[in-house]
């Protein structure tokens, strides 16, 4: 069980790597940092005590950034949010504990997991029967998930977008200052946007109402959009 | 008797109208444009109205009291610290949402605000309406519609502004942002801590500070600590703890529960007040921004406008250019037959109207030139340039925005040393700051147009615009270097708005075409005459030279022999032989006053520099006047009107002097290179200290831009030769 565990977390850890640089997210090394302590941890933890874990280890890291990095993990299926009653936001593993099957869908990246002793034993048949000694299994199902099939929507970044194209804002990601940022200059998740002007690098120009903005691109990787119905 | 003062400041988005309120009430002319971040630096002003003495201020618009740069800093600290009387808040009413959110903070502050919902007429015709009397019940405060560029609602802000202040209301009680039950709690908990301690006074209302602590402002935490001290340091402690705790919480920083929280309060009370007739109307702005911002067509129309704008200056101002030439001419050549010589008149003629007149002809291309300037101010192309430089001056880390100054510069380098206070990293305004001085201002221009036409005169305007390409590229090249060995940086999130396009009103280009010519004109009643003076005194004494020849006898020697050269013709041939005479006398007059040049004063100093301008083919005259331009750019050809034209066989057009001087076209394309990059006229390295705060930039700016003229000039020289030009 322990052999298995850590197997899982070195698996993890490769997973991680892929996915964020695959993804071009920032400040590569301290996200790890952040994920490698998380990934010790054996309960559901706050941001303030993994901020604490992080200091123990000799990580000085910014809360906001620290939350900046549950939020990501918990978009790319590391992590997941919990909340009891009007406590705090917890955060906890996803991957520890009992063996499950992963169905991950392309779109939206969420991750759906299950567990079917059907497809176990099967497994553990197909093996034996061409006389394979199974030690462990690693079963993910690529795809789209039924809320993406429904909608057939999914959250982008804005730096996609193109122009004549009508978004609405879904969410920020990234750091406290940046979001304030464009919260005080009246952008807002929920605004509904056109691209004017989206060149493949530099800066794009949007409009949001009668207000036009110019936004340099690693803002803009943060705006993350969806395609509006008229 | 006295009146009362009061104190009524201007605050404000960016791009509200502030400054157009503000030179409306106060009959000033402060600088208006449409873009965002135009002040950037508080302006004053005092009117004597219904009996008070106002005391009106300009701030820099800014999004909300978290400031960003510089500019922002400056309205932040004026209406915190200063505590005006009055805060007049001029909201764009055309953007009421996003004005609003400013208005909650400064509510929250505490101090007497008064709403002017600016810009009626756009709100107007984009069908929106505002219900003033509820919105001004829901928030406790008054209320005027203004229209600021018809100078509409002034006269009733103001009356509502000094009511306000004379009512001695409690704005604490007044209604404001209620946040939810945790942050709440989390404040009042925080305010009996801070109670509890008689110690601890802190440096603002504590509602306030609380609230900002907890958004983790820190210019708020370091005054805190600095006022309160020790005790100080307990506070951010404990505010430190209901931060975690209601990020927690919230899962999300608190300043950012915080905004959500105000923009909800805003959405309630738009709700009950603002209505739109026409909902979905096409924005004018947003459909040009497709063709002006494309990125295949919106560069080259770009390039098209500067190139347009150039040859605009140049074509258009040749006429009225030599119209005024022909004036001065005409003003000299009465002066000379109309007054006895005497010293008067050679300073007359050869000081004053030598040196003012040379520049004072330029006027009509520099109002062109700034007329063009103000088009692309007024329009709201400023910004959109700003933004399709965005690539190149990404070349040298630099955001687009950082081309805003630097477009500004094409007419004075202060004012455009100024605007980099609305960039936001440090080192990316210094850098800024740094290349400015490569975009030619408009004091170089006469330089440029004296030079190319004489020289290139066909290909004067292309040469012309290549000169200030040439300054573009220079200062990209520059950057690239600084930013990669003194200024290494990482690009900050960027976000500019850009503003609607706006259609300029005539009446305020035609106002500020006279305001620069009257700036042009007491320039040159100012420095440019007083510098003319200098120079010519210098360059016309010491009286008396000992000459190396006795230039006398030989003029007599010359003309005794011509003379019995005549009478041996007997008549024949007599006139052509009279010319013969006058070509030698002038050839030794000519020698005598280049030598008495030589001799003077100026040609001692002259005479100093020339090693060090002789490798870059200017001559002694060319590099004094290139010193003197340190005083002011326009000097540079005072400077060598005075000395070319005092050398002249009699010639009085500048033209004929330097075509007769030994200065050749590729020699004074050196001279233009040299022009355009060298050290900044004093009032820029004046605003260059004030701006960088240092010294050593000051300095490093003077040197670096000096010998880059310098060895950038020896390479157009010497290379032109070595190519045999
Ligand atoms: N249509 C219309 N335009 C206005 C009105 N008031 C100002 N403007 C224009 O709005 C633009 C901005 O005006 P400014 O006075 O420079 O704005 P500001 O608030 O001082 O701007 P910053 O100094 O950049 O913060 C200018 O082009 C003005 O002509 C108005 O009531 N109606
Ligand atoms: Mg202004
Ligand atoms: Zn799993
Ligand atoms: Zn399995
Ligand atoms: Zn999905």
């Amino acid at each position: 069980m322990k052999q298995n565990h850590n197997n899982n977390h070195v698996r993890e850890k490769e997973q991680f790597k892929k996915l964020f640089k695959q993804e071009h997210i920032d400040n590569f090394e301290e996200r790890f940092k952040v994920f490698e302590i998380f990934l010790q941890t054996k309960r559901h933890v706050t941001v303030s005590e993994l901020l604490e874990l992080l200091n123990e280890n000799g990580y000085q890291l910014d809360s906001s950034f620290v939350r900046d990095t549950l939020k990501l993990m918990c978009r790319f299926g590391f992590a997941k949010k919990i909340q009891f009653e009007d406590g705090p936001v917890r955060y906890e593993h996803r991957h520890l504990g009992r063996h499950h099957d992963h169905m991950i869908c392309t779109k939206c990246r969420n991750i759906i997991e299950f567990e079917d002793q059907q497809l176990e034993n099967l497994q553990i048949q197909i093996a034996a029967a061409r006389g394979f000694h199974m030690l462990q299994h690693k079963m993910e199902i690529y795809g789209i998930c039924s809320n993406c099939l429904k909608t057939r929507m999914h959250p982008m970044s804005l730096v996609m977008a193109k122009q004549g194209e009508r978004l609405i804002i879904k969410d920020f990601t990234g750091g406290a200052g940046a979001r304030m940022r464009l919260l005080t200059m009246g952008l807002r998740v929920g605004d509904e946007l056109d691209g004017i002007t989206s060149p493949s690098k530099g800066q794009m120009v949007i409009a949001v109402d009668c207000r036009r903005y110019v936004i340099g691109r690693g803002l803009a990787q943060k705006v993350l959009v969806e395609p509006r119905k008229n | 008797m006295s009146q009362k003062s009061l104190t009524i400041a201007l605050a404000g988005n960016p791009n509200s109208g502030k400054t157009t309120i503000f030179n409306n009430i106060t009959g000033t002319r402060q600088k208006v444009g449409n873009w965002p971040g135009v002040t950037v630096e508080k302006k004053e002003g005092i009117v004597s109205k219904y009996g008070y003495e106002l005391k009106i201020i300009d701030l820099p618009g800014t999004y909300s009291l978290t400031p960003f740069s510089i500019e922002e800093i400056v309205a932040r600290d004026f209406v915190l610290d200063e505590c005006p009387d009055v805060v007049i808040d001029i909201i764009d009413a055309s953007n009421l949402e996003r004005s609003l959110y400013l208005a909650t903070q400064l509510r929250e502050i505490d101090c007497k605000v008064l709403f002017a919902l600016n810009m009626a007429d756009v709100a107007r015709t984009r069908g929106i309406k505002i219900d003033a009397d509820k919105l001004s019940e829901l928030l406790d405060l008054p209320i005027v519609f203004t229209i600021g560029n018809k100078s509409e609602g002034i006269d009733e802000l103001l009356k509502k502004a000094i009511e306000l202040a004379e009512s001695d209301v409690d704005t604490s009680g007044k209604r404001k942002v209620k946040y939810n039950k945790d942050i709440e709690n989390s404040i009042s908990k925080l305010r009996s801590f801070i109670e509890k301690n008689s110690e601890i006074s802190l440096p603002y209302k504590t509602r306030w500070t609380i609230i900002k602590l907890l958004e983790n402002d820190k210019i708020v935490r370091e005054r805190v600590l600095q006022k309160v001290g020790d005790q100080g340091r307990n506070v951010i402690q404990e505010v430190q703890i209901h931060r975690e705790l209601l990020a927690d919480r919230f899962n999300d920083d608190p300043e950012i529960v915080m905004t959500d929280e105000r923009y909800g309060f805003i959405a309630g009370i738009l709700k009950e007040v603002f209505t739109t007739i026409t909902k979905q109307r096409i924005d004018i702005s947003r459909n040009i921004d497709l063709v002006l911002t494309n990125r295949f067509i919106g560069f080259p129309v770009f390039i098209f406008f500067i190139w347009a704008m150039f040859q605009l200056t140049f074509s258009l101002g040749v006429y009225p250019m030599e119209w005024l030439d022909t004036g001065v001419n005409w003003f000299s050549v009465s002066l000379d037959g109309l007054l006895p010589d005497s010293l008067l008149k050679d300073l007359l003629i050869n000081g004053v109207i030598a040196g003012v007149g040379s520049v004072i002809v330029f006027l009509p291309n520099i109002l062109i030139l700034f007329f063009c300037i103000a088009l692309f101010e007024d329009t709201g192309y400023m910004s959109r340039a700003a933004f399709l430089m965005d690539r190149i001056m990404h070349l040298i880390g630099l955001h687009g925005k950082s081309f805003i100054p630097m477009l500004m510069g094409f007419g004075c380098s202060v004012p455009a040393i100024m605007a980099t206070r609305t960039l936001e990293s440090e080192k990316d305004r210094i850098l800024t700051i740094l290349i400015t001085p490569f975009m030619s201002c408009s004091a170089k221009l006469p330089i440029y147009i004296v030079l190319t036409g004489i020289f290139f005169s066909a290909k004067a305007g292309n040469v012309i615009f290549c000169i200030y390409f040439a300054g573009i590229i220079i200062a990209i090249l520059a950057g690239r270097l600084f930013r990669s060995t003194l200024l290494r940086g990482a690009d900050a999130p960027f976000v500019m708005e850009l503003p609607p396009y706006r259609v300029p009103m005539v009446k305020s280009l035609i106002i500020h075409m006279w305001d620069r010519s009257k700036m042009f004109l007491k320039k040159m009643g100012g420095v440019i005459l007083i510098g003319s003076v200098v120079i010519w005194t210098l360059s016309a004494f010491p009286r008396n030279i000992q000459y190396s020849r006795d230039y006398i006898a030989e003029i007599n020697s010359v003309r005794a022999s011509y003379n019995t050269e005549i009478i041996a013709a007997n008549g024949l041939d007599s006139q052509h032989i009279e010319k013969k005479l006058d070509a030698a006398i002038a050839e030794l007059e000519m020698a005598r006053k280049s030598e008495m040049m030589e001799k003077s004063y100026m040609g001692r100093i002259g005479k100093i520099l020339a090693p060090v301008f002789a490798p870059l083919g200017i001559d002694w005259r060319g590099g004094v006047a290139l010193l003197t331009g340190f005083v002011a750019k326009e000097i540079v050809v005072s400077t060598m009107g005075i000395l070319y034209l005092a050398e002249g066989e009699g010639s009085n057009t500048l033209k004929n002097a330097l075509l007769s001087s030994d200065m050749t076209p590729l020699s004074a394309l050196a001279m233009m290179v040299f022009v355009l990059l060298y050290l900044p006229c004093i009032a820029t390295v004046a605003t260059i200290k004030q701006e960088t705060g240092s010294f050593k930039w000051t300095l490093f700016s003077v040197t670096y831009s000096t010998l880059l003229a310098w060895v950038a000039a020896f390479c157009v020289y010497q290379g032109g030769k070595i190519l045999g030009l």
